[in-house]
């Protein structure tokens, strides 16, 4: 288990009521989301959708990485990483 | 205890607003935007416990979800979101209504989405899926409108609460008389143009329905269609038609008078452009039936002659008092209201974003 920061951005911090930074335990990216809505129950059903994907238009970054150019949910995290959960620049509504 | 007063509950594409009227409803309080920047696509105030509101809020990031107040809109929290059959394979993807149920099941919240499909709450926060509706085997006959597959009407028999009529964009419309288990198609004589020939004399599935309503006669319903206007009562085999008397067959808001059964308003577009514009329908006007569509009524008293106005779906109301007013909303962002049943009307507010929906409440 690492213990990493998760920054929340955005739309994602609204959801939280305005929390932008949480630590979490975990081992991988998978693990950081799943452990969120523990911590802040306003991001229950705003991560992922009823089939456990990662919702459209939520991008979210291993420290300066976007987890889709590494394992995805699979990626590894260590003490001190960063994840972000970044509202993608999408939409237009 | 304050005294109930009007309240008006305005969805738009930027947030929820909530109109708090006086006693006259001559002055009116704003107060939002809730959800600020994310669509609203519908709210509703539930009279039975006098202190719930819900709102439809179809966030761009973080998906879809349903927000309920408790205390009459000064807060809200997300509920959970309505989920499919896993082997359905479906996502939500937008709640288009939100339906209080009947008074003699008290405890029960329907709402409409997208895909489209119906579920129900009785605890305030998780939702049944209704198989019967859901699972329908006419569904993949279902295809979806120019909003996309919703299920935006829900409609209650005043006097039944086992018996509801639903309307799907572009599955048609079906009633179930016993609270939702069991559903069939219930289409009989409505009109489909875009359908195949073949399909057109008896549309037992996938007409278009704009809008559909319980009226105030225990087992009559209003529907307001892609391309027509039709009332069906307690003893009617099939829908009856009754667009004669206005200026274009076409249109999507619609509302029904709260005590008088044969009175309905509606406010025709253009076809083509889907606004109401000077040429085809001389203008922005509410049309009103006190005869059960027999004739129309045009009511544009106050209304701006020239305006091009494009109403939504759900973004005509009116609210329950013996005169009642009526209230509609324009993707201009112009919130307009009349307290004289349509005679004459007033603007409430503009510039606000553009209107997807107008609910009047009594709270």
């Amino acid at each position: 288990m690492a213990t990493v920061t998760v920054r929340l951005h955005g739309a994602f911090s609204d959801f939280a009521g305005g929390t932008r930074k949480v630590t979490i335990q975990a081992a991988t990216v998978g693990e950081v989301l799943d452990a969120l809505p523990e911590r802040v129950p306003g991001l229950r059903e705003r991560i992922r959708d009823e089939h456990g994907r990662i919702r459209e238009h939520l991008n979210v970054f291993h420290n300066e990485e976007e987890i889709r150019r590494l394992q995805g949910e699979r990626t590894s995290v260590r003490d001190g990483d960063v994840v972000h959960l970044m509202p993608a620049v999408s939409g237009g509504q | 205890m304050a005294a109930k007063k009007v309240a008006i509950l305005v969805g738009t594409k930027k947030g929820g607003y909530i109109f708090r009227g006086n006693a006259d409803r001559s002055k009116w309080t704003a107060d939002g935007p809730h959800f600020a920047g994310a669509p609203v696509y519908h709210m509703a105030y539930d009279p039975r416990d006098g202190r719930s509101m819900w709102a439809a809020v179809n966030s761009t990031w973080g998906g879809p979800r349903i927000e309920r107040s408790t205390d009459l809109g000064k807060t809200w929290k997300a509920v959970s979101n309505p989920v499919f059959r896993e082997d359905m394979n479906m996502v939500l993807r937008r709640t288009w209504h939100i339906e209080p149920g009947h008074p003699d099941d008290p405890d029960a919240v329907w709402v409409g989405t997208e895909p489209a499909g119906l579920f129900v709450t009785r605890d305030g926060e998780y939702w049944s899926t209704i198989d019967g509706l859901n699972r329908h085997p006419t569904r993949d006959r279902w295809e979806p409108g120019g909003g996309g597959l919703g299920l935006h009407s829900i409609a209650i028999d005043r006097g039944d609460a086992k018996h509801m009529a639903i309307g799907i964009s572009a599955g048609g419309a079906y009633e179930t008389r016993d609270g939702g288990v069991t559903w069939h198609p219930w289409n009989d004589a409505v009109h489909a143009k875009h359908l195949p020939p073949s399909s057109r004399g008896e549309p037992t599935v996938g007409q278009c329905v704009h809008k559909l309503l319980a009226t105030a006669e225990p087992g009559q319903f209003f529907m307001r269609n892609h391309e027509r206007i039709y009332w069906r009562g307690p003893k009617d085999k099939k829908w009856i038609e009754t667009t004669e008397g206005l200026p274009t067959d076409y249109g999507f808001a619609g509302a029904v008078h709260p005590h008088d059964a044969k009175t309905a308003y509606v406010i025709p577009l253009d076809p083509r452009l889907r606004m109401s514009t000077p040429e085809s329908t001389a203008g922005l006007a509410v049309y009103r039936t006190t005869d059960r569509g027999k004739t129309w009524k045009r009511l544009d008293r106050g209304l701006p002659k020239a305006m091009n106005a494009e109403v939504m779906r759900e973004g005509l109301s009116v609210d329950p008092l013996e005169i009642p007013g009526v209230y509609f909303g324009t993707q201009a962002g112009e919130l307009w209201g009349s307290t004289d049943e349509g005679r004459t009307f007033e603007r409430i507010e503009q510039y606000l974003p553009p209107i997807l929906s107008v609910t009047a409440a009594w709270i």
